[in-house]
């Protein structure tokens, strides 16, 4: 029987050779209407001027070039600046932003800034990640 | 002429809550253009992941509701064009679970073009455990406070 399973390419993470700084793969989406109006149903608020917080665009281009056992958000940071349109294709840079060890825990700090076609400044995102996420359980089950 | 507005240090900030469910979760997961089995959408994705009997919603909807109460309080013409957040998540929100989200003015600051106003912000679920706790600022025009005497 033929495999359909494709190789995952990514590099597993080495933690203690992450290097603070470096610049992760930037990419584009078009903001559509419907995804802004499933975000505005789901966080109920049809005023909700930030759509491009659900589309986690810091830690996606990680998971782009890293696999890991997973992880948590232990904390996130969010500047508005202008409040994205429907219709406007989004341009994403993220990086490598800060690492660091706590408590026997390993973090990794990811920040990304959004931009749309006509160069408006939309946002700025800022996640704290510990990559034990298991830990989460010990605690909460 | 935008209209005028006073902040103070201690003025506590309108309180907003919000009842977590299940298609809550799963809609903003997919708005985001996440797709397949999560922590967030799949019970056994998050048992096995996370160690958790349940789903737990994105700390990012906090984060959502944190801006929804700073924008309420500041104007959406001032917060969504000059708004800060950062929250700590501190505990697991879940489906079922009902977040009050509160916060109070702890300083005001002139920069070059405006007043920062900063807040403290804070998150308990319904047994009145904190699950998320930071801050934010808002950066206010001069244009809308009153004329310096």
């Amino acid at each position: 029987m033929a495999q359909t399973q494709t190789e995952d390419k990514r590099k597993l993470l080495d933690w203690d050779k992450l290097e603070i700084g470096e610049k992760l793969p930037s990419f584009s989406y078009v903001l559509t209407q419907e995804m802004i109006d499933e975000y505005r149903k789901g966080v109920m608020d049809p005023e909700a001027g930030f759509p491009t917080i659900s589309h986690k665009v810091d830690v996606r281009p990680y998971q782009s070039v890293y696999r890991d056992n997973g992880s948590v958000n232990a904390r996130c940071a969010f500047h508005c600046y202008n409040s994205p349109i429907a219709g406007k294709r989004i341009t994403v840079q993220a990086w490598i932003a800060d690492k660091y060890a706590r408590r026997g825990k390993n973090y990794i700090v990811t920040e990304a800034v959004s931009v749309d076609e006509d160069g408006r400044l939309l946002d700025r995102v800022i996640t704290h990640e510990l990559k034990q996420p298991n830990e989460v359980g010990k605690k909460w089950q | 002429m935008a209209m005028t507005r006073t902040f103070k240090v201690g003025d506590e900030i309108p309180s907003l809550t919000k009842t977590m469910t299940q298609e809550a979760i799963n809609l903003f997961e997919k708005s985001g253009g996440a797709t397949g089995p999560s922590q967030f959408t799949d019970t056994e994705t998050a048992r096995h992941t996370l160690g958790t009997h349940s789903t737990v919603a994105s700390g990012r909807m906090s984060l959502t509701f944190a801006i929804e109460l700073l924008r309420r309080y500041f104007g959406a013409d001032i917060y969504n064009r000059g708004g800060i957040v950062d929250l700590r998540f501190l505990r697991p929100v879940r489906p079922g679970d009902s977040i009050t989200f509160t916060g109070k003015v702890t300083g005001i600051t002139k920069e070059a073009n405006g007043q920062r106003v900063s807040v403290e912000v804070s998150a308990k679920n319904q047994k009145g455990d904190t699950t998320a706790a930071g801050g934010g600022s808002c950066l206010v025009p001069s244009g809308y406070f009153p004329p310096e005497e």
